[in-house]
Formats: C-alpha cells, structure tokens, sequence
C-alpha cells in the first residue's frame, strides 16, 4: 500500500514565503516502492484508496482538506488550515498505446502521456524528451506540478498556444471516499480514452465539455486531481533573442499581436512577418523616460540534433546569482525612503532585466529552466483583452509611481482558454504583472494589500475588462471581485462542482481563499441551477 | 599595537576568504522536492547534510563516503563546504584529520 507520514505542524508557508498561514496536519504520501513487484496500474491505484482513506479521516473529524504541489502560487490558494496532502512522491507516468484510445477519437496516442498529480513541469519535459516529444508550454520555471499548474492557469507567453491546462485532455478525479468518488472526465467534443482503458484506474468516465471545461482550472476544490493526460506534440527548438525596441512599437505590437510585416532584425536569422511563439515586453516602471523597452522574441523552429554545436549550450556552465543580502539591504532601504525604489531599480535592472542581444536556442525545458532566485518574492497579474494592453499599462504604472513598490513590470500573452474559470477568457490575453521583491508594511511604503486594491480600483474605474492570475497577489475579498471578472461563468462553476461533489465534500476541500471569494459559497436556489 | 591590529585584520580576511562552498549540479535531472522553510536557492529541495571528522589512516588510501538516503540512487547536487576551521584541523593534525562538510540532493525516485 502507499503510507502516508502525518505531520502535526503549526504552520506553512508557499516557496515564495508569502504566509506563514496557520496548520494542524501535514500529510506526505509515497509510493507503494518499486521492489514491491505491483505494476503502475497496482500502485496508482493503491495511492488513490489511500488518497480516500485521508479524505475520509479528514470528513470524520470535520476538517478541511486540500492537496498540494510545489506551493509556487504567491496567493492563499494552496493553503487550508486543517490537513494540506504533499503530493510531489506521486508521480508515477503512463504512455498512451494505439489501443487505449477512444473510437472517436482525433487524437494521435503517441502523444498522450497519464501523469500522476505530483509530476513535475522538469520531470515530464524529460521523461517526454526521451520519447521525442515535449510539452506544448510552460510557465517561466519549471518546479510546478502538473495538478497544481492547471487547478491554478499556470502559464507562459505562448500567444498561439495558450496556458497548461490548455493541453490537457483528461482528468482524474477523486471527489470523495467511496469507490464511485473516482472519476475520469474528458470532453465529449473531444474523447481520447477508451473505456475499458480507464477502468485501469478504477475510474467512472464522466464524458461532457461543461464539466471538463469547470473542474479544468479547479482551484484545488473540485476534489483531488490524481491523475492527467495531457497532450504532448513532437521536439521542437525555441529560438530566444532578447533586444530594445522603440517603446511605441513594442506596445503596437502588444495591442495588435500583428507580426505581418514586423521585422526584429534578429542577427544571424530571418523572422521577417513570422509570428513569434512568445512575445514579453520587459517595463521598468519608474523610467519614463526610457525610450525603449527590451523585449524578448522567441521563434519556434524545427528540432535538430546538433543545435548546441550551432549555438552553444542554452543552460549556462556556471549560474550567476545576484546576492539575496543585497537585494533585502536594498528592501530596507525602499521600506525607509520609498522615494529610492526607482533609483535601486535602476541600480538592480541589470540584474533582473534578462540580458539583451544574445541568441539562445535550446528545448522549451531548456529556455523556462530552473529559477535562480526563489526569495521572498510577490507578485500582481492581471489579464486583460490584448488590445487593452497599453492602457492598462499606462494606467497601472502610473498608479505605481505613485505608490512606489520594488517590482517591475512585464506582459505576456496567451490564447483563449475554454476553461471556465480560466483568467485567459479574452480571445487574447495580456498578462501584465507587477514582479518584485516582498517589503515590510510597517515602514513608509504602501501595503501589499493596499497597492493590489488600488489597482483593482483603477481598472474598475477605467472601465477595463480584466481577470487575476489564481496564483498571484491580489485583495482576493475585494468585494463583487470575481462575478465582476467572470459574471455567470462562476454559476456554471458552481453547478459543476455541486453535480459532483456532495456538500460535506464541497466543505472539505475549500479553503480561505474559496470562502474570502465567495466561491466556496454553494448555489441555493432552483434559479441558480437553472442558470 | 597597530601590528595587533593589523593581525586581527589579516585573521579576518584568512577567516572570510577560506570558508566557501563549490555546488555541483546535474541540468537534466528532476530534483528530490520537499516542503519545508528553506530559504534562498534551495528553496523546495529536499537537502541532506553530511558533516563529520575524519580520521585518516597511514595505511588506507583514499577514503570515500556511501551515501544510503537516495532511493532512486542518483544525485542531483553537490556542494562542498570549506571552512578555515577545516583547513586549520587538517594542518594541525598533519592531515590525520578532516572535516567534511557536504550538502546533497537526490534525484527524485521514478522521475526519470
């Protein structure tokens, strides 16, 4: 059997150190070990009776219970007071045969992966890259798990593609203790498994576009996501330049994500008219009078052998850090004289600004590498319609000059997801985030909260449409904050989420987060359901 | 006593400039996670510590450590420590003894 280790704890804390929060358990579950003889199927599914076994103890005692990847989001959202499960041990990994599929299905099965819930972004980019394939995106890092990425919209700058869960096209779910409690869901437009496949995993196929779409990004409250089949695609190269562009051009192009006729004039290369796989625009916010703005381009290209030889190997020999000493010398600094942050900015932009015109060419797990720093960091993300960009920059830098806070500005863009709560709900969506360092609220500079309120506030009052990266800062009770960003899209969450969990399970796996966003709240009347 | 200070100086620059630590790490490997309040780099990494003395004999060779605490029995990272407290223990003891400072990370069992 898988055993699980239950700590007693009085508090946790996210990668990021942005707690402590509160907790009593802390429950680490591991695998039936390889020498046990038990096949995948044997020991996946002996974490998924012991993954019920914990629910169950949590229902008896009236506790919450949530599980838990690598504790990368910067929001409460991972976190519950009572029993958070470590699933990072659980990682087992299943190929796809021609067999398995589904009749109607349009997929091709060498593409099809089954990950267990604690399988990391690196470790899958390997374990594909052995087989010639490689995950479609991925965020800027690579230390998430699969489950947390997707319960959160963990994503990159991937315009064409989109965010991770967008390349999942099954899911595991275990919403209760008993045996019918584990489900498969996938979408009915779009089946990838056989039948009789997924009754390897003891699961009950749920096949409908409407659940799948709801319990996608799920917040960690539709249940355990145990497992998830992703869809991966064949190697390929990212080709990364990082220049200065003239400021007007670079947010023209943001505003449009029109590369016809746009040429990056990128030495050694021809990317004249072609539409790169990843535009970031880099902005510091206290430099106005900076004329242009770095911005990374990366350009997909066909996947050769001998690229290191061509370009060098894209993982440096030897990484270079920037002292974490100095950086919370210059905090206190900040904290004391607000006024200093935009020169420290300026003094650190060599640091924390990537470095300009160099060509690195590399797999997408070679290009989103490990991160180098992995301090007390925060960070605010905001999605808006990509023809909004500007605007919305404009609007929330000034706000920052105003209330000055050590972080720079970035903005991404990722494709429609049909996620239902997914914050990349526009045809198009920027991200712009504010990324920094944490700071002290007891010193002259403006509150975390505060800042993420105010800038809440000014995109309401300039009547911009916008959505909050699940995983980000935010004043997440900020009052009416996710109807206003997702109106009836959160009914239809909820409908799902009451369709399959039970109200004592519905209880079970909230969290604060959930209850400070109202959506932990379940749909009462015969209206509600209706709608 | 200006030649005391100068010596005390000196004593500090040997102190600061003697203790460093020299990380290896594998780039395609997933490392061992775990959840604790780690700071800084390693951050999210499950990291195993050996720290001892010891004692080498005239009639062994080089000796070498076994390191039992990786299931899936490959590692990650390496960073070795120096310390003039170590440089000093060895001297002092005609290499007879040694500190060994060692930090560690496995590669996370069924990753690969």
């Amino acid at each position: 059997m898988a055993t699980t280790k239950i700590d007693k704890r009085m508090r946790w804390d996210t990668l990021h150190k942005n707690g402590p929060f509160p907790l009593k358990f802390f429950l680490t579950t591991k695998l039936e070990k390889n020498s046990s003889g038990l096949t995948g199927f044997e020991k996946y599914n002996n974490a998924a009776l012991e993954i019920q076994k914990l629910i169950q103890q949590a229902a008896d005692k009236n506790e919450r219970f949530r599980a838990i990847g690598s504790k990368w989001s910067m929001s409460s959202i991972a976190h519950c007071k009572d029993r958070l499960h470590y699933n990072s041990f659980m990682n087992l990994k299943f190929s796809i045969f021609e067999g398995e599929m589904h009749e109607d299905s349009t997929y091709d099965h060498s593409n099809l992966f089954w990950f267990q819930c604690g399988n990391q972004i690196k470790e899958i980019s390997l374990f594909l890259e052995r087989r010639g394939k490689s995950l479609k995106t991925s965020g800027a890092s690579n230390g998430q798990t699969i489950a947390g990425c997707i319960s959160t919209g963990v994503h990159g700058s991937t315009i064409d593609m989109g965010s991770v869960q967008d390349y999942v096209v099954g899911l595991n779910l275990i919403v209760g203790p008993k045996p019918e409690d584990i489900l498969y869901i996938e979408r009915k437009s779009k089946p990838a498994l056989r039948d009789t496949y997924t009754q390897n995993f003891n699961s009950r196929v749920i096949r409908d576009d409407e659940i799948f779409n709801a319990v996608l990004v799920g917040l960690g409250s539709m249940g355990v996501i145990h497992g998830v089949v992703i869809e991966a695609e064949n190697l390929f190269l990212l080709h990364r330049y990082v220049k200065k562009i003239e400021k007007a051009k670079a947010l023209q192009l943001a505003d449009r994500l029109d590369f016809n006729t746009y040429d990056p004039k990128i030495p050694g290369s021809n990317f004249k008219g072609v539409r790169p796989f990843h535009y970031k625009i880099f902005i510091n916010p206290y430099n106005t009078n900076e004329k242009e703005y770095a911005v990374e381009f990366i350009y997909k290209i066909k996947y050769y052998e001998n690229y290191k030889k061509d370009f060098g190997n894209p993982i440096p020999f030897q990484k270079e850090f920037v002292y974490l000493d100095l950086i919370y010398l210059f905090i206190k600094i900040t904290e004391r004289f607000p006024k200093s942050i935009p020169k420290l900015i300026n003094l650190l932009k060599s640091s924390i600004l990537p470095k300009e015109e160099k060509t690195t060419v590399g797999k997408l797990s070679e290009i989103f590498w490990d991160t180098g720093y992995q301090g007390r960091a925060f960070a605010c993300s905001f999605g808006v319609d990509h023809k909004h960009s500007s605007k919305t920059l404009e609007v929330l830098t000034e706000l920052t000059r105003k209330h000055p806070v050590p972080g720079i500005f970035a903005m991404r863009f990722i494709k429609q997801s049909e996620a239902t709560l997914a914050f990349s709900k526009f045809p198009f969506t920027c991200m712009i985030e504010i990324d920094g360092i944490q700071w002290s609220d007891k010193e002259k500079l403006i509150s975390l909260k505060e800042y993420s309120t105010k800038m809440i506030q000014v995109l309401k009052d300039t009547n911009i449409p916008f959505t909050i990266h699940w995983g980000k800062n935010a004043n997440w009770g900020f009052h009416g904050l996710v109807e206003h960003m997702y109106g009836d899209k959160v009914k239809k969450w909820k409908k799902v989420r009451s369709s399959l969990l039970s109200t004592q399970m519905q209880d079970l796996f909230s969290n604060e987060f959930l209850d400070s966003t109202k959506l932990s709240k379940p749909l009462i009347s015969d209206e509600d359901l209706i709608a | 006593m200006r030649v005391l200070r100068i010596f005390l100086y000196l004593c500090i620059v040997l102190t600061i400039s003697s203790c460093y630590s020299v990380r290896f790490q594998v780039s395609n490997g997933q490392w061992e996670s775990a959840d604790t309040e780690i700071d800084g780099s390693y951050a999210g990494y499950n990291v195993h510590t050996l720290d001892t003395i010891v004692t080498i004999k005239s009639t062994t060779g080089k000796d070498y450590f076994n390191i039992y605490d990786c299931p899936s029995g490959a590692l990650h990272t390496v960073e070795y420590k120096n310390s003039l407290g170590s440089i000093l223990l060895n001297c002092i003891t005609f290499g007879r003894k040694k500190k060994v400072k060692i930090k560690y990370v496995c590669i996370k069992e069924n990753s690969m």
